[in-house]
Formats: structure tokens, C-alpha cells, sequence
């Protein structure tokens, strides 16, 4: 079927805006009055709190607010699935930066000064700093109840058989960095009560409806009177699921009856926001001399930090991922997360997936090399397709497209002539390898959670049509995404229609920008209103001239304007869930599925053991393209943070502390370690997707990161099972070798 | 102190702190906020800026300092509706993703392309390796850059 907006190049309409430096983000918002906002943060990882005095503090000049939880008026806890972390620490603190005591003064300077007077009285706790030793009965408690968040387990099949009978058995342990989402706009915002008491809450965030009710709660104040915008935001990955720093911003402001803003230095962000959980994977897997997997035994620790954030869906697709894009008539996982006093975790591009995936597809590559097997080969054979049984034992009954990306990567010319690219490293101390890995992704929420997109669509006075969408525009480009499926749906030019998302008022809750579900559920609600919207102008168009078989919906616009007349739709879409739950598995599974195959040449130096990736290509599954540019630079931007998990990006923490707090010590990839991308759409289209599209923001910084280590592996025949992969782990994987 | 600097071609006279960073005397003082910051320490170039043509960290420069500089900020960069030739490339080739980094990469383009109308695929990778990018992974900014010196030569 021909389009004509769907797959086309559409511009951004935001792009201008942020091209002249005309888009205000909320870094960048100035109100009459309005004052600086900065925290009191607990030096220690892990203290009782016996006495906090802010006397001193509220008398210095210009300080209009001093808080602490004796101010939240509500509820002083927060969590976007269980409310743990306190606004403000009342008993005990529980990592390196938990949030104590706030200040609200004239500048940041009078701020910090106010800040200094603050005394409180600390008494210090053993604290839980490894994952394993945090799991252990006798173990310091995070929390109350036990660090012990959530086990999963699963199991299907005769695990124990399965591996007596398998020629070969692979039996490894994994372990996963501390990723940094690393969005240029640190945490921003501005918070204000207006003459009737409302709220306005203006941070960037990827669920403002979540944030109303959370802010309700807190304030204990009906969430219509909370009004949250959530966007221009500075990229966000994940990281601004959950509440940020919108609590504590609104105590501020109740309490000082004046706007205060909060912008975080890199510094207060490095310490305090959630990174990627940690993850450390026990994994054994049998397969025959054929290539076939049989059997899968694993056992995931993820590190949640000090708050459960949104720990227990994350470990949940790390579960759902361990067994890759595979079947796996035998399995049994148990997935434990568990609170520690290190620095919190919290969603990351991806969810869990990468962390077992990396695991998984390290095992594929070893079994392939064991059994003498091409490493494209054992994953065609092994690899899911409609209709399969899942390995978690489920049918996937939508479109995979795993392997139509891995028969697309097959046909790259890197992969045809890979023999060719490896025998020309740039120096002769240099090696290079190939690697390969594959990966799937679920898209939204999956079974057992509310997932569902709306749309208002309205005929505005100057002829546009108005498509408001719940789910924020965080970079990622669901905006014009939205555009061009309203305009193809509606029939109606692109540029005439005026995209509306982030607001709890302005637009209808949608659920999150997340798991990959912006264009899949938000565009399936637009077509809903669409359809909706053309059936009451054409009946309008009708009943004033009959005589007409047909009009286009610009015409029918016309006469809507010309008689005054006003049209609003509102279309809602309930994202479709598979018809059974995996027993003990809180949220699994997933309907749709999106695929990635990732293919990478790197290039390593044999005295530094410096990894280049020199070039790399993505075949993805998002099913039908909206915006083939978008796509590219979903592709593009997913391939480099993969690259930096892989090659580069790590927090060390030592007892909970660390000083990689700037982009000085933590590195992510800059334009000269960009590799040549290769993106190849694969477009299995998905019935119940808007025009067959399903998602891809996740699934394209997924396989690189072992893809990478796979190559790593094919250039000097040494493996890295922990990322990244340093110059010293690989010196390290060197001499183990040699 | 009164200082006395030109911003987008607009002689400024204030009496500021001229301890204050050139980029809070930017955002705060002028309210041009198009030049972000991401790090505060000179190493992600959301901030830069032109002073005197070279693209430099605003964030590392202090106020005082800038006395009869000529700075150019992105708000300098479009005559009206009209964009620069790079502002319209980073819209065409889908360079701008959230944003945020895209006023500092377009600046660091620009004081490379004062000096060099025709550089080299690497020659523009190292003119905007100081300036961090988290949502492209650079392709299409340096595409958007190319595209540019092309329109740049067309006219």
C-alpha cells in the first residue's frame, strides 16, 4: 500500500526551535520572584539521622524556605511502582546523596550558604554494597522488610535431563556495568503556585500523569490541581520515569509561596540519578553437536540501589531476555532484585534487556565456537519465529522478525566480505575481529500492567487540527511521528497538523514515553480519533449538501470554519496483551516484539588493548517505518550507546562512593569514535500496529554492546565477560591468553 | 564593573560581577538561552560560543574577560525567518534529536567554517569532538554539517 506521509523524511517541527535557541527547556525558564532550589544530601551510604536543625539556616538573609519531611504535607514517599523513597529523609538515610533537607533562597549562592548551616546529627550503619552479600539473610537491611525486592523464577521442562544429554554444556558468569544515561540537560525544573493554588509543575519528566498523582499524593492535594509539563526535555533514556526531582521542587514552593527552579549540576546528577542496574549473570546453556539449545540455567543479580524505582519490571525483562531471541525447550531462571546502599538503578533504554542479552549472546558465540558452527548459522537455526513457543513457554503469536534482521545482516557487505575487512587492520600490532549478536525487545508494558494511549483531535479555529497526545516528546521524535500518522490517517497535509504531548492537562494520559511504545500505542489511539473524526465531517459535510458523493477532509475542514461549527474527537487504544501470564513473572509476558540484529568489525590494539568499533551494521525489525530519518537516528544514537556500555562506560563505586562525577572521568563516545553505521529496516509489518509500525528506540542498543565483545573475542581469541570492555580488561583477557 | 563586549553584533554595557561566567552573563543577564549547559567544567560543549570567531567553552570563560570581544551566541545565527545555512541542515538531515546539544555543535561548526569553507569528513568530526551528543550518535550531525558546506557552495 502506497503512502504519503508514512516512511517519508518529514522534518521535525521542533527542530527549528532548537536550531535558533528559541525552545525554552526548563533549564531555561525564568519567573517574576523566582528563587533557587538546592538539597541537603546525606554524606553517608548508609545512617540513622538523629536530629537535623535548620534553625541557623532559615535566619540567613534571602532564604524564603527551609525543608525537611517535616513539611511534606502528604504522603513523603515516592515510586512509580512502590512508594519507598522518602521526599525527605526522616529516620535514616540510605545511599550518597539521598535527599535530607532543601533550601529555597534569592541566589544559589545564598543557597548553598544556608545549606552549610544545616546541622545534622548522623549515626553510622554497616551498609550493603555487593549485590550477592545483599541477598543473604544476615545481611545489614536496607530496608525494613528485607533487600530482597522481588524473585522470579521460572521453569519449564526437564532442566536436568536436557543437560545430560547435550554434547555441549557452557557454564559462565557475567557482569554488567553502571551505565550513566548521561542526558545533556541535567535534572530541571521550575515549580509554582498560581492565585487559585494550583500547582504548576514544569520539569522534564516521561509520564506527566504519573507525576500528577505522585505530586497528589505528597502534597496530598487533588491531582487536577497539579499541572505538570513534561516537555522540551534534554534527553531523558529512561531516567526520567520516575519522579526526578519534582517532589522536593514542590515542597519548596508550598513552603515559599514563590516559583523556585532546580537545575542540578552534572555533579549532583552523576551522584544522585539512577543508572543502568548493575547486573551480575550466572548462566549455563547446553546444546548439541548440531547447534541446537536445549537447556538454560540462570541465575540474575540486579543491583536496585537504595530505591526500588522501577527495579522489579527491569529485572522482570532481564528474565524475559535470557534466553535472547532463542528457543529454549528447557529452562529455569530465577531473577533476584535486590536493594544494596549503593546509588539507585532506574530504567535505561533497554530495561533489563541489555544485561542478560549481553549474557546470552556471549553463550552463543562460545557454544557456536565449541561445536565448530558458524556464529550466523546456530543463530538462524535457533532463531524465534511466529508461531514458536518463546523460551519463557509462551506463543508468540505477532510478527518476529528475528530472522528476516539476521538474513538482512547476512546479505551486508560486511558480513559477505567480512574475511577481507579483518585481514586489513590500519597497523600490524593491530587485530580485527568480526562479531555478531541478535536481540528482541518487548513493546510497551506487557502482561499485567495498565497499557493504554489516547488522543483529543481537534479542528482548531485556524484550520489545523490539533492531535494531542499524552506521551512526552523526550528527543526521541514521537512527535513528528504522531504528525505524519494524523496526517496519513486523516488524509490531510502534515503541516497543518499542530502535535500536542507531555501536559496533564492539555493532553490525555497516555502512560509513559517508554518501553518502546510511543508510536505503537500513541498512534494507534490517533487512528482511533482519525477514523472518528472523518466519519462526523463527512456526515457534517453531507447534511449541507448531499448532492456531494465526496469531499476531502480539507474541504470538509472549510465548511466546519465556515458554519462554525466545532469538532473534538478523543480516541482511545488498549495496548493488546498475550492471553496468558507467565506463572511467578509479575508483567511477562509481551505481545509485540520488535528485532535487532547487530553486526560488528572492530579493531584492537595488542599493547594498549584499545577496542575501536570501526564500523557496524543494524538490521531492525520496528516494523513499518513512520519516519525512515527518525528510524536512522534511533539506529545511529542507540549503535553509539551500546558502543560506550560495551567499550567505556562504567561508575565504580567503592563502599557506595565514587569520584567519576563529571565528563571528564566518565566517558561517553564523542564524534571521533563513531563508527560507520549501517541501518537496514526490515519491515515485518505488525497487524495491530498504526500501519503495521511497532517500536525501536530499545532494541537498537541492545545486540551491539556483545556484538562488540563477540568481535573483541574474533580479533584476539580472549572473551570479556564483564563490560566495559577497559583497556585493563583487556590487557587482563591478553595474558590470560597468551 | 562596567564591561563593555559586543553579543550578536549588539554593543552590550553592563555593570555585572565580572567574576560571573560569560555563560551565566549570557543566560542570565541577556537571557539568551539558546547556550545551554551540560557539565560546567569544559567537557561537553553545550555552551560554546564565538568569541572573536573560535568557538570556546562559555562555561570556562569568565566576563571580565570578554572586554571588547565580539561573541556570538546561536540567537546571532538566523537574519530574521531566514536560517543559517547550518541551522537549515541540522533541520533537513534530522541532526536535531532532544536538542539540547545542538546550539553548542551548531557554534563549533561555525567557527570551523570561518576558518575552513571546506573541510574534511575528519577535519568536522574533530571540530565537534568537544561537544557531546547522547541522542544521534554524530552521523547525522556530521552530515548536516557536510550538507551544509555544500548549500554554502551553491550560493
Amino acid at each position: 500500500m502506497s503512502h504519503q506521509w508514512i516512511g517519508k523524511p518529514v522534518a521535525r517541527p521542533d527542530a527549528f526551535g532548537k536550531v535558533t535557541g528559541e525552545t525554552r527547556y526548563m533549564s531555561d525558564l525564568k519567573l517574576p520572584g523566582m528563587l533557587w532550589g538546592k538539597i541537603l544530601r546525606s554524606p553517608y551510604a548508609h545512617a540513622l539521622i538523629k536530629s537535623i536543625n535548620t534553625a541557623k539556616a532559615k535566619e540567613v538573609e534571602g532564604v524564603h524556605a527551609v525543608v525537611t519531611h517535616e513539611d511534606v504535607p502528604g504522603l513523603n514517599a515516592y515510586g512509580a511502582i512502590v512508594q519507598d523513597q522518602p521526599v525527605f529523609c526522616k529516620d535514616k538515610v540510605r545511599f550518597i546523596g539521598d535527599f535530607v533537607a532543601g533550601v529555597a533562597a534569592e541566589t544559589k549562592e545564598i543557597a548553598d550558604k544556608a545549606l552549610e548551616l544545616i546541622e545534622v546529627e548522623y549515626e553510622l550503619l554497616p551498609g550493603v554494597f555487593d549485590v550477592e552479600e545483599g541477598a543473604k539473610e544476615e545481611a545489614p537491611k536496607v530496608h525494613e522488610e528485607g533487600n530482597i525486592h522481588l524473585i522470579t523464577k521460572v521453569e519449564k521442562g526437564d532442566l536436568g535431563e536436557a543437560f545430560k544429554n547435550a554434547d555441549v554444556v557452557v557454564e559462565k558468569v557475567y557482569q554488567t556495568a553502571r551505565q550513566m544515561h548521561a542526558y545533556l540537560e541535567t535534572e530541571s525544573g521550575v515549580a509554582f503556585f498560581d492565585d487559585k493554588e494550583n500547582l504548576h509543575m514544569l520539569c522534564g519528566s516521561q509520564y506527566s500523569h504519573r507525576d500528577q498523582l505522585q505530586l497528589s499524593r505528597i502534597l496530598d492535594m487533588p491531582q487536577e490541581k497539579i499541572m505538570v509539563t513534561s516537555n522540551p526535555v534534554g534527553g531523558a533514556f529512561g531516567g526520567k520515569d520516575d519522579l526526578t526531582i519534582q517532589g522536593q521542587l514542590s515542597i519548596l514552593a508550598l513552603k515559599s509561596k514563590r516559583p523556585v527552579k532546580i537545575v542540578y549540576s552534572r555533579e549532583e546528577s552523576v551522584l544522585v540519578s539512577g543508572k543502568k542496574h548493575p547486573m551480575k549473570i550466572y548462566m549455563k546453556t547446553g546444546a548439541t553437536k548440531d547447534g541446537l539449545l536445549i537447556a538454560n540455567e540462570v541465575k540474575i543479580y540486579a543491583d536496585t540501589g537504595a530505591y526500588a524505582n522501577l527495579g522489579r519490571s527491569i529485572l522482570n525483562v532481564a528474565v524475559e531476555n535470557c534466553c535472547s531471541a532463542y528457543r529454549m525447550p528447557n529452562l529455569k531462571v530465577e531473577g533476584l532484585c535486590i536493594y544494596t546502599n549503593n546509588m539507585i538503578s532506574n530504567p535505561m533504554r533497554g530495561f533489563g534487556a541489555n544485561q542478560s542479552n549481553f549474557a546470552m549472546e556471549t553463550q552463543m558465540d562460545i557454544i557456536a565456537r565449541e561445536i565448530g558452527m558458524d556464529v550466523m548459522e546456530i543463530r538462524l537455526k535457533n532463531g524465534v519465529r511466529q508461531g514458536d513457543e518463546g523460551a519463557l513457554g509462551h506463543t508468540l503469536t505477532s510478527a518476529m522478525g528475528t530472522i528476516q534482521t539476521l538474513e538482512a545482516v547476512k546479505n551486508s557487505e560486511l558480513w559477505i566480505d567480512k574475511d577481507k575487512y579483518k585481514n586489513t587492520p590500519t597497523k600490524p600490532w593491530k587485530k580485527r575481529g568480526i562479531g555478531l549478536a541478535t536481540a528482541i525487545k518487548g513493546v510497551g508494558y506487557g502482561r499485567g500492567l495498565p497499557d493504554y494511549a489516547a488522543c483529543d483531535m481537534t479542528v482548531l479555529e485556524n484550520g489545523n487540527i490539533r492531535v494531542a497526545v499524552g506521551c512526552p516528546e523526550i528527543g526521541q521524535g514521537n512527535s513528528i511521528a504522531y504528525g505524519q500518522i494524523a496526517a496519513e490517517a486523516l488524509g490531510f497535509p502534515v503541516e497543518r497538523i499542530d502535535v500536542v504531548t507531555g501536559h496533564s492537562h492539555a493532553t490525555p494520559d497516555s502512560r509513559t514515553s517508554t518501553a518502546s511504545r510511543s508510536i505503537y500505542a500513541g498512534g494507534n489511539a490517533i487512528i482511533l480519533a482519525a477514523e472518528k473524526m472523518k466519519k462526523q465531517l463527512s456526515e457534517f459535510s453531507a447534511g449541507i449538501n448531499s448532492s456531494k458523493a465526496e469531499y476531502l477532509l480539507e474541504e470538509m475542514v472549510d465548511q466546519a470554519l465556515k458554519h462554525k461549527k466545532e469538532f473534538s474527537v478523543h480516541g482511545h487504544f488498549e495496548v493488546p496483551i498475550p492471553d496468558k501470564g507467565i506463572p511467578g513473572a509479575y508483567g511477562l509476558p509481551h505481545l509485540v516484539y520488535s528485532a535487532t540484529t547487530h553486526l560488528a568489525l572492530v579493531e584492537v590494539d595488542m599493547h594498549t588493548g584499545l577496542v575501536e568499533l570501526i564500523k557496524s551494521v543494524c538490521a531492525l525489525d520496528a516494523g513499518k517505518v513512520i519516519n525512515i530519518q527518525g528510524l536512522e537516528g534511533q539506529s545511529e544514537g542507540g549503535t553509539v550507546m551500546g558502543m560506550g556500555y560495551a567499550l567505556l562506560e562504567d561508575i565504580e563505586l567503592n563502599e557506595g562512593k565514587t569520584d567519576t562525577l563529571n565528563f571528564n572521568k566518565y566517558l561517553i563516545p564523542t564524534s571521533l569514535d563513531v563508527p560507520v553505521i549501517e541501518t537496514i529496516p526490515v519491515e515485518v509489518t505488525e497487524t495491530t500496529g498504526p500501519f503495521g509500525a511497532k517500536g525501536v528506540a530499545e532494541g537498537v542498543c541492545i545486540p551491539i554492546s556483545p556484538a562488540i565483545t563477540n568481535a573483541i573475542h574474533d580479533a584476539i581469541g580472549a572473551r570479556l565477560e564483564s563490560i566495559p570492555a577497559t583497556l585493563e580488561r583487556v590487557q587482563d583477557a591478553l595474558k590470560i591468553n597468551h | 564593573m562596567k564591561v563593555k563586549l559586543r553579543v550578536n553584533n549588539e554593543l552590550i554595557e553592563r555593570d555585572v560581577d565580572p567574576s560571573i561566567r560569560l555563560l551565566d552573563f549570557l543566560r542570565e543577564t541577556l537571557d539568551l538561552t539558546g547556550t545551554k549547559e551540560g557539565c560546567g567544567a569544559g567537557e561537553c560543549g553545550a555552551c560554546t560560543v564565538l568569541i572573536d570567531g573560535k568557538a570556546v567553552n562559555s562555561c570556562l570563560v569568565l566576563v571580565g574577560q570578554c572586554e571588547d570581544k565580539e561573541i556570538i551566541t546561536v540567537e546571532g545565527l538566523a537574519k530574521g525567518k531566514t536560517l543559517d545555512p547550518l541551522q537549515d541542515a541540522f533541520v533537513k538531515e534530522g541532526a536535531v534529536q532532544c536538542g539540547y546539544c545542538t546550539p553548542g555543535m551548531i557554534m563549533s561548526a561555525k567557527a570551523l567554517l570561518l576558518k575552513n569553507s571546506n573541510p574534511t569528513e575528519m577535519e568536522i568530526k574533530k571540530a565537534i569532538s568537544g561537544n557531546l551528543c547522547r541522542c544521534t550518535g554524530y552521523v547525522k550531525i556530521v552530515k548536516a554539517i557536510q550538507t551544509a558546506v555544500e548549500n554554502s557552495k551553491e550560493v
